[in-house]
């Protein structure tokens, strides 16, 4: 029962063109106007001190098997000593940073400013989809589908007959919103995609972030074991350098 | 490779020093990902693309995406000289990863290609 509809060309032209350009040149739009929007914005001297720390931290788990057990050890001390180590934040602290992030205006509002950017070009663009492109099929999907898909997909063609795969311009709004994402890291550079679960995620992570970590890294710290590597390096010195000789 | 204007970013060496416990350079791993990133999303636009002008459909289609991230798959671990270790610090990465994202970008250019060439 799989007829060729023989469709409009001119749907091809003022339809799928029209929308897939207009959803690259939005995201385009929104890439530039967060680059605009984001470059006022001073760095917190507490908050680049307390990530600094964190990076040390981190690089002395990395380095640990490289330096002699007896530095590692005074440096771990510094670290998470009980009382004065640095990163050792007491619990009073701990609720402090979170409740000053949320109530600071500045944060709530560059947070606010990302996820509207996020929300409104999606919302206005998918009701103009549906206002001008709606009741009649606009596109043909290269493979098969059952019918449950039918109701999702083929939303404004009242006829029920038609196979799954022809679609209305709904569907092409959504397959366009997921695959351009793709070409947009590759146009945009580096990572400046449309990740919005991504963003969405981070957002609701980052007041709580500095505490948390802080006690994650001294977990970490406290429960490396040194294994100094010097003495095997001379044994692998040798097996290298006998490798030249051969 | 080079025809398909493959991303021309080097892969830089992650580990240098193998040691007993090996060490990787975070930045230069970092930037192999980006890298195998960029590579397959490219290789899976065009694999759309040719999809839809030869017309493949259903499962054909699906097929030819995978044959798609094979050869780039192959053709990332031969420009890595067949050290992948040294690349790379699991055998996962090279293989699996960014399948999904560019199967979306595969599927829109499919379908954008198969109707502009045979439903016109």
């Amino acid at each position: 029962m799989a007829e060729d509809l023989v469709l409009d060309t001119a749907i091809r032209d003022w339809v799928l063109i029209p929308l897939s350009v207009v959803m690259v040149l939005i995201g385009i739009l929104r890439y530039f106007v967060s680059k605009l929007m984001r470059s006022s914005q001073v760095p917190d001297p507490k908050i680049v001190k307390e990530g600094q720390v964190i990076v040390r931290a981190r690089n002395l788990r990395a380095g640990a098997n490289f330096i002699p057990p007896k530095s590692f050890r005074s440096r771990r001390v510094y670290f998470s000593n009980e009382e004065n180590g640095l990163l050792f934040v007491p619990k009073g602290q701990a609720q402090n940073a979170q409740a000053q992030m949320f109530s600071d205006p500045n944060m709530a509002m560059d947070m606010m400013k990302k996820n509207l950017s996020m929300i409104i070009p999606q919302t206005l663009t998918f009701a103009w989809v549906n206002f001008f492109f709606s009741g009649f099929v606009a596109a043909k999907i290269p493979f098969p589908l059952t019918q449950r898909f039918r109701s999702m997909l083929q939303n404004g063609i009242d006829l029920s007959t038609v196979d799954v795969s022809y679609v209305s311009s709904r569907s092409w709004y959504f397959l366009n919103l997921f695959g351009l994402r793709g070409l947009f890291s590759l146009i945009l550079g580096e990572e400046n995609a449309m990740d919005d679960t991504q963003r969405m995620m981070q957002m609701s992570g980052f007041g709580f972030d500095p505490a948390k970590s802080l006690s994650a890294e001294k977990d970490g710290l406290d429960i490396i074991q040194h294994e100094w590597a010097l003495p095997k390096f001379e044994h692998r010195a040798e097996e290298v350098l006998k490798k030249l000789i051969r | 490779m080079a025809g398909h204007g493959d991303s021309s970013s080097s892969q830089k060496k992650s580990s240098e020093v193998m040691n007993d416990v090996p060490t990787f350079s975070a930045e230069n791993l970092q930037n192999n990902m980006k890298v195998i990133y960029y590579s397959r999303t490219f290789m899976s636009i065009i694999g759309g693309v040719i999809a839809g002008i030869l017309g493949f459909t259903g499962f054909m289609g699906f097929i030819f995406y995978f044959l798609v991230m094979a050869v780039t798959s192959i053709g990332l671990i031969a420009k890595s000289k067949f050290s992948v270790h040294s690349y790379f610090d699991s055998w996962n990465r090279i293989i699996l990863d960014g399948f999904m994202g560019g199967l979306m970008s595969f599927v829109l250019f499919w379908t954008f290609a198969y109707d502009i060439v045979h439903i016109f």
